[in-house]
């Protein structure tokens, strides 16, 4: 168990798991509670713009029904992080097949995310957007997931259906391509 | 500013900004990056990306537990073992062996019995038919011509193919064999190709 800032000993992923499976509904909205933010910010950094917590929802949906699948060779959040990429390619291809028979209309360039980057106030946040948007997906995808997530390589290599070593050399371009970003804007 | 050199140190960067360096590690890297510029920078980049994690809307976790169905209704139907299948496969294609294997067996034993009667049957019907036919002589008389006397190979298993050329034995089909040899109704060779002789209105 790990201590809870309120000194409680907080249950383990895998605790919680046991839990669920017994029968316990208040486990799972703890799992819930612990990793959604995180996948909901991956997406978002992952380029989502639209439906994140659809896609949230979709991928605790799917892990759910899959735990027994799940052996714990890695952490649960790196697991939740590969499904959860796996629907945002599906959900692009889709849209990709979509965007070739239906016209693009106006509306399609109003999303959620626009409409709230007006609430972004801080500079710095924009700037750091701009900076992953130079990013190609796979980089922007290995850079988020080292950066702002703090998983190790071989997690992202799991996440990415990638080798550690390809993870790595993404990371160090992509760390320079954003350095030089940041200096030059 | 030099580009530091020191590969390890700029691995775990991410590591010290998220705490998850063990304490003599992060003493380690603490004290490389109080000296290395070049660090202090990149350090600092990955600050700003961390602390300007994109916006991301938050998650109504009530609403995405409420779509998880409990862990009973997902479970599905108990599989039997793997084991069992293969043994269930094995019987299924042992049977259809002896299904198959016992009517192969029960088909050639009635063709066999079938083919042995009818070349039984036929014989003497062929010797009759033979002994029927005469041939005008010479002198305006009729001879009769012998019966055939055929004699049917002690052995069965003989020449099986006997029984289907109406039980003839094997001297006789040892003859029979000989005179297809000689006969010329053949041509020896292929026929000349016919050349077609250019008459002069040819394009």
């Amino acid at each position: 168990m790990i201590p809870s800032p309120e000194g409680r000993p907080e249950e383990t992923d895998t605790e919680l798991i046991n839990r669920w499976k017994a029968g316990d509904s208040r486990a799972a909205t703890q799992l819930v509670g612990r990793h959604s933010q995180a996948l909901a910010r991956f997406a978002a950094s992952a380029g989502e713009r639209e439906g994140i917590e659809e896609l949230v929802q979709d991928t605790f949906v799917r892990a759910f029904a899959s735990l027994d699948s799940f052996r714990g060779a890695s952490t649960l959040r790196t697991w939740l992080f590969t499904i959860e990429r796996r629907l945002m390619l599906d959900r692009r291809r889709a849209e990709r097949r979509s965007r070739e028979t239906v016209p693009v209309e106006e509306s399609d360039h109003v999303s959620e995310y626009g409409a709230l980057d007006g609430l972004i106030a801080e500079e710095a946040q924009e700037r750091v957007r701009k900076s992953l948007d130079a990013l190609s997906p796979t980089q922007r995808e290995v850079f988020t997931l080292r950066v702002q997530h703090g998983l190790s390589y071989k997690e992202i290599a799991e996440v990415v259906g990638s080798t550690e070593g390809a993870a790595r050399v993404h990371y160090h371009n992509a760390l320079k391509t954003v350095k030089e970003f940041l200096k030059n804007e | 500013m030099n580009k530091c050199i020191n590969s390890d140190i700029q691995e775990m960067l991410p590591d010290l900004l998220h705490r998850t360096l063990a304490d003599d590690a992060r003493k380690r890297v603490a004290a490389h990056v109080a000296t290395c510029e070049s660090c202090q920078e990149d350090l600092d980049v990955l600050r700003t990306v961390k602390s300007a994690a994109v916006f991301a809307p938050s998650i109504d976790v009530d609403r995405v537990v409420r779509q998880i169905p409990t862990y009973r209704t997902i479970v599905p139907a108990i599989e039997r073992p793997a084991s069992t299948r293969v043994v269930s496969w094995l019987v299924a294609a042992s049977l259809a062996l002896v299904v198959l294997g016992g009517g192969s067996v029960l088909m050639i034993q009635s063709k066999g019995s079938r083919a042995s009667n009818s070349t039984a049957s036929q014989l003497p019907n062929k010797v009759a038919k033979g002994s029927e036919v005469s041939t005008p002589s010479p002198d305006g008389g009729v001879i009769l011509p012998k019966p055939i006397q055929l004699v049917v190979a002690p052995n069965p298993h003989a020449l099986a193919l006997a029984a289907e050329a109406d039980g003839l034995s094997d001297r006789s089909l040892v003859q029979l064999m000989n005179d297809m040899n000689g006969f010329d109704a053949l041509p020896g060779s292929e026929p000349d190709p016919v050349i077609s002789v250019d008459s002069g209105d040819s394009l």
